[in-house]
């Protein structure tokens, strides 16, 4: 099976093999999936490493983050200009981030960086309430939003300076049960 | 972050300081880089020999992009350095090994039932249903390995040396104890085969399907010899022990993600705000739903909260605001109970139980007493039905037509109607108690599993009593072959004939309440637009009932495995056809339920309650290998005084050395010690464990008591620079 294809070098997939989760078929499946995204701008043959980069508004459409809220930080958060346009390679580390078999500690970094929004490596009120009125679609009364905030950051702020350093948000994640179920997306 | 820092700075009036504090923080900021940057200085050198297979694993958990991992690769294989060839070899065995598991990983997937329809599940229904149907699979996996395993070693052998072969014991017993007869005499009518393969007799009880159609017979060629009966025995050992080992090996990762997350059932703001979205949902109507949950998480929880200093009015705004967000989400009021949240429905009962007098306390304390008694009575009370249901089938039995049927399947009609009932009736009783939600649900799923277990339990017990005539072998029935030989020439076939029927009834039943009530149920909610089918509404799945079911099935299996070899088959279809039956009524009839089930936790507790019924089957092994005559007339032990005798007879024919160590190893010279030392380790393990817990919890605590002293020492900073700016002030405004 390996011999036939010619999308990537052996070199290439035992890179992908080392440095993912992913097995060779699973590659050449999202190589797939990846392609499908923009069939005229991703070319077939990746053995001398293209650099295209598929923009956020395509990587989106995607029905696995289709109808997740947070989507655009996701792919934000996996991509090297931190625009949200994914090269192959950042397509693969996110699924890869996000698999079944990645471990806690490595969704806790991602889960951290996705909650920033500000990208100043502290999840203050401020991301707290992004976070939550793309979680309730602007259900809540401002002052509700407001209360659950400063309530979270109350729970959960171990060194009381009012916002969540990392330290804090690892701690508290891991107390959720949840957690690493939910953190989950399956490709 | 700035501004924050600004702001307090400016509140507590002394700038200098809180600069200084404002650098300190943010070079904190800085150098604590928050997470594990990956090391560059490492090499595989420097670590022991197993860097090779750690390097991967590293890169893999490491969290950079791409296009760094790749080039750190490379780095790191540019810096091998020249190694013994002892190192080396070491170091390319470990690479073979890894790509030796990436190739079974590769190669299981392909093996992997139902993937898509999991993921589908997972994503529009939950994690709880979604662990229901893993569990399902689990079965299936289970019962086809075991039907392979006795397909290999009891099935294959019985077919291929039928024929061949001398009988192990000469010897003969009464004529009377050695009739049997199961071949159907004269003329059959084409309907009666039907009847037979639902009641499994006629053509099917003499077959590869049940006991007593195994030979008693022993192979012995030159250099080949195969003793069936004793394969027969240790297959059936073996089975049991395969079962457990796989059930306690899925326990353990089970067991581990639910040790690590500590088991706390808090849900609060900070839990629900970041891990309860569920990445992998997908479709429009799963993601409104999940919406609509955090929403109402978050508001009942900001209720309390809100209105806690309105003490008097907070019961009516929780009610109201309770019915109001039921209307709002087209919820029956019959699903209510489960829509509450722990903590919530906790935190009120706590307080209201706190709060009765003494005398309110003794009434309540006795109304539990009194209702517990109740219910313990309702599941007597099925008892002593299956019991005369049982009695009654048997002595029936012989009968023909239709009303031949009813009578053989009696038994399996009142257990499942038992099953039904007494649950629903302890329903009605829980409410009387008013136990906390949390412990209500744990009181009704223990009722529920001891009606179901010990139900079974009970149908054997009654079939045991006629067998051996009450254990009384001095009767004049049983006097002669030690088991009842006139009711019953071949019991074992008996006793695997009524575990089919209740396997094959389960299944059926299944069926006909998928057919006759789920869909009826969805046609009329849909199609009729009136308050009482809104009322009733779509059903919900409910996953604890349906987790029984599959567990009484399973349990029925393994007590009938030893008297019908192809139950484990049977099973695994039968299991195939509930897989595609539940899916399909999932997706079509229900609706998905707002409180969701723990994942974790569940998994854990399904196997739980697996083992136990997997303890029952193993108590009826035990009891038949080594307690109730084998029948004379048939089967595969026959002539021996019970089926276990085989083993020591078997032994006999090994060398003199083998004989004496096995014969140790089976004394209570080797037994005994080898006990104490199990219980020994397990002590240890226990001791780590709690050592563990404990440091652990120290370890939180002190880290939050770290952050408390800290809070504390800024305030004390504050003020002491207070105090030092007060008297320049009054100095500055003096002059």
């Amino acid at each position: 099976m390996g011999n036939k294809q010619t999308t990537f070098t052996d070199e290439q997939l035992e890179a992908y093999q080392d440095c993912t989760f992913f097995t060779r078929k699973e590659v050449l499946r999202l190589h797939g999936r990846y392609r499908e995204l923009a069939p005229h701008l991703v070319p077939l043959d990746f053995t001398n490493n293209p650099d295209i980069k598929v923009p956020l508004t395509l990587i989106v459409t995607m029905p696995e983050l289709k109808e997740n809220p947070f989507r655009d930080r996701i792919v934000e958060t996996f991509s090297e200009d931190g625009h949200g346009n994914l090269s192959f390679n950042d397509f693969v580390d996110m699924f890869s981030a996000l698999c079944e078999t990645s471990p806690r500690e490595l969704k806790t970094i991602y889960a951290f960086k996705i909650y920033d929004f500000n990208r100043d490596n502290f999840i203050c009120k401020e991301d707290l309430r992004k976070t939550l009125n793309k979680l309730t679609k602007g259900e809540l009364t401002p002052e509700e939003v407001t209360l659950v905030c400063d309530k979270a950051v109350e729970e959960a702020d171990l060194d009381g300076d009012s916002k969540l350093s990392f330290s804090d948000f690892e701690n508290m994640i891991s107390k959720a049960p949840d957690f690493l179920s939910n953190f989950h997306i399956r490709i | 972050m700035d501004s924050e820092i600004q702001r307090q700075g400016s509140r507590n009036g002394y700038h200098g300081d809180q600069q200084s504090l404002r650098s300190r923080q943010v070079s904190s900021r800085v150098s604590n880089q928050n997470y594990p940057q990956f090391n560059w200085s490492s090499t595989p050198a420097e670590d022991d020999v197993e860097g090779s297979s750690e390097m991967p694993r590293d890169l893999r958990s490491s969290p950079l992009h791409m296009a760094l991992k790749r080039a750190v690769r490379q780095v790191q294989q540019m810096q091998v350095p020249v190694v013994s060839s002892r190192e080396s070899w070491k170091r390319n065995k470990a690479k073979s090994l890894r790509k030796l598991k990436d190739n079974t990983r590769e190669f299981l997937y392909l093996f992997a039932l139902w993937s898509k329809s999991l993921q589908k599940i997972g994503g529009n229904f939950g994690g709880g249903v979604q662990s229901f149907f893993l569990f399902l699979r689990f079965l299936v996996v289970l019962n086809f390995v075991s039907f392979l395993l006795i397909a290999g070693f009891v099935l294959i052998p019985s077919i291929v040396f039928r024929s061949v072969g001398t009988g192990l014991v000469n010897s003969t017993g009464p004529e009377e104890c050695m009739e049997y007869d199961p071949n159907p005499q004269g003329l059959v009518l084409f309907y009666n085969y039907f009847l037979d393969l639902l009641s499994g007799t006629g053509f099917m009880e003499y077959s590869y399907m049940f006991y007593g159609y195994y030979n008693n017979t022993m192979v012995d060629d030159t250099n080949f010899s195969y003793n069936i009966p004793l394969a027969y025995l240790f297959t059936a050992v073996f089975y049991f022990a395969f079962c457990l080992i796989f059930i306690i090996a899925r326990m353990g990762t089970a067991a581990r993600v639910a040790v690590a997350t500590g088991g706390s059932a808090v849900g609060n703001y900070s839990m629900i705000v970041f891990t309860s979205w569920d990445y992998g949902c997908l479709g429009d109507r799963a993601t409104k739903l999940k919406q609509k949950n955090i929403h109402y998480r978050l508001q009942v929880r900001g209720d309390l909260s809100y209105l806690a200093g309105w003490r008097t009015l907070r019961k009516k705004w929780w009610r109201f605001l309770i019915r109001v967000t039921c209307f709002q989400m087209n919820l029956s009021p019959t699903s209510f109970l489960f829509l509450c949240q722990v903590d919530l429905e906790e935190e009120m009962i706590k307080k209201r139980a706190a709060s009765l007098t003494t005398n309110q306390k003794v009434v309540l304390y006795a109304l539990r007493v009194f209702m517990c008694l109740v219910a313990f009575g309702l599941i007597i009370g099925a008892f002593y039905g299956i019991f005369l249901a049982t009695e009654f089938s048997q002595e029936k039995s012989g009968k023909e037509g239709i009303l031949g049927l009813i009578f053989e399947y009696l038994p399996s009609i009142v257990i499942t109607a038992g099953n039904f009932l007494v649950p629903l009736m302890c329903d009605q009783i829980a409410l009387i108690e008013r136990y906390a939600p949390s412990t209500t649900v744990i009181v009704a799923l223990l009722r529920a599993v001891f009606l179901r277990l010990v139900s079974l339990g009970v149908l054997l017990f009654t079939l045991w009593r006629q067998i051996t005539c009450d254990g009384n072998t001095e009767s004049a029935e049983c006097k002669l072959c030690e088991y009842n030989y006139n009711f019953y020439p071949c019991w074992e076939t008996r006793v695997g004939q009524e575990m089919y029927k209740l396997t094959l009834f389960d299944l059926l039943i299944n069926i006909a309440v998928l057919v006759l009530v789920e869909f009826p149920r969805r046609m009329v909610v849909d199609n009729w637009s009136n308050k009482l089918a809104q009322w009733v509404g779509r059903q919900e799945f409910v996953v604890s009932s349906n987790v029984l079911g599959l567990v009484y099935g399973q349990t029925v299996v393994w007590t009938g495995a030893l008297f019908c070899p192809l139950l484990p088959l049977i099973n695994t279809v039968k299991f195939i056809i509930l897989f595609y039956c539940k899916r399909i009524t999932l997706f079509n009839n229900c609706r998905p339920a707002l409180k969701t089930f723990r994942s974790t936790t569940s998994t854990f507790f399904f196997l739980v309650v697996l083992l136990f019924g997997w303890s029952l089957a193993t108590v009826v092994m035990v009891y038949s290998l080594a307690e109730i005559r084998p029948s004379m007339g048939c089967g595969p032990f026959r002539f021996f005084p019970n089926m276990w005798s085989i083993v020591p007879r078997s032994f006999s024919s090994l060398s003199e050395t083998t004989e004496e160590f096995l014969f140790f190893i089976g004394s209570q010279a080797f037994s005994i010690p080898l006990f104490v030392l199990f219980c020994v380790v397990m002590c240890y393990f226990i001791a780590l464990a709690s050592v563990y817990g404990k440091s652990v919890a120290l370890l939180r605590a002190q880290l939050k008591l770290e952050g408390r002293d800290k809070q504390f020492l800024v305030k004390q900073i504050e003020k002491l620079s207070r105090q030092l700016q007060i008297p320049q002030h009054t100095a500055g405004a003096g002059q």
